[in-house]
């Protein structure tokens, strides 16, 4: 009797540990695929903005001075001048950056992630990178926010440009598709000002 | 024997569980990185902005003798007015602040502290006590809310020379 007895509390004391440690193995894999995508986004995220920052450092670049760097300026699109070919001989290049539509990123879990596209002159565009927000702000000398679209006759005002970007996770590892529309996704988030021109103090 | 069996198992999950949340917490120091790098070079763009000194501000003439640029010991706001970034007129202006700033969206919120002073144009690592031509900024930047118990300082230092177009 006593033999069966031992038996079955050593059966139950090695299910409790075998349950133990199926949560933590169930745990540990939860754990790696959200740390997983929180590295992804940041990684995203550098990357995409590694071509923006470089691109806005340079906005104005060669341009006259009485002329207005910055072209048009809405909340989520935005083009400025820069002499990307550094020839004089012919004049500043446009760069527009904007956001396309949902729709285009239809295929992923993410439902408003979208491609951010950039295109010089009237050349083709092109897309680098997916964004789930792409916000732009302009900033007149004395800090005052300009209402967007900036109305033509202000956009010599812009003094700098506030620029928020957001990259979600295209993908919710750990809520398949369909099984919840409110899945959460990794994020990181990007924000900086930058100087419409760097030539505003001589 | 089943006693040691179950402690042995509790210290095994314990430190399994501590390793977890240390790859949480690097993953999330990783964001403070991004924000805290962000915000500093916004600060920093905005200095690059701003005249080298009060006198090139209010003057296009350009500056032959060094001692009319700003005393060392008084770096700084120049007038009372000249109390947030979007009213400094020049990069020595930040020198002694500390700034607040919420990254949009997240919660968060850095602080940034400043020092500018005079550097020797030789070696922009040392501090002059003596006015130069060249000025470096020097910014701090950790996150004050939500608290953390281990705070990470971002140090960034930006170099400002003086130049003038004939």
């Amino acid at each position: 009797m006593a033999a069966i007895m031992d038996i079955m509390i050593s059966f139950v004391i090695g299910g409790v540990l075998l349950m133990i440690i199926l949560t933590a193995n169930e745990i540990a894999a939860e754990n790696h695929m959200v740390y997983n995508g929180d590295m992804l986004v940041q990684e995203m995220l550098v990357s995409t903005v590694a071509i923006l920052e470089g691109e806005f450092r340079n906005m104005g670049f060669g341009v006259d001075e009485a002329t207005p760097t910055i072209t048009w300026g809405d909340s989520a699109s935005v083009s400025f001048l820069s002499d990307l070919d550094r020839n004089d001989a012919t004049p500043p290049d446009t760069i527009h950056y904007f956001i396309g539509p949902v729709s285009e990123l239809s295929g992923t879990q993410n439902e408003i992630d979208r491609l951010l596209h950039r295109r010089v002159n009237n050349g083709t565009v092109s897309s680098i990178g997916a964004v789930t927000i792409f916000r732009l702000s302009y900033l007149t000398q004395d800090g005052v926010i300009l209402p967007r679209p900036v109305p033509a006759p202000r956009l010599s005002e812009i003094h700098t440009v506030e620029v928020s970007i957001e990259v979600q996770n295209p993908y919710a590892p750990l809520n398949p598709l369909g099984s919840n529309p409110e899945a959460l996704f990794s994020s990181s988030l990007w924000q900086q000002t930058r100087l419409a021109s760097q030539n505003t103090r001589r | 024997m089943t006693i040691f069996a179950f402690v042995l198992l509790t210290t095994a999950l314990n430190n399994f569980y501590r390793l977890l949340g240390a790859s949480g917490d690097d993953i999330a120091t990783g964001q403070d990185g991004i924000l805290a790098t962000t915000i500093s070079t916004s600060y920093m763009e905005i200095a690059q902005g701003l005249a080298f000194d009060q006198q090139t501000d209010t003057s296009s003439a350009a500056i032959g003798d060094i001692s009319v640029l700003t005393d060392p010991a008084y770096m700084g706001p120049d007038v009372s007015w000249e109390d947030s970034v979007h009213k400094f007129n020049d990069f020595d202006d930040f020198d002694g602040f500390t700034l607040e700033k919420e990254a949009v969206g997240t919660g968060r919120r850095y602080a940034t502290s400043f020092a500018v002073n005079y550097v020797n144009p030789n070696d922009v690592a040392s501090i002059s006590g003596t006015r130069s031509y060249v000025k470096r900024m020097d910014l701090q930047t950790w996150r004050t809310f939500p608290p953390t118990p281990v705070a990470d300082t971002l140090r960034l230092s930006l170099v400002l020379g003086y130049f003038h177009f004939d």
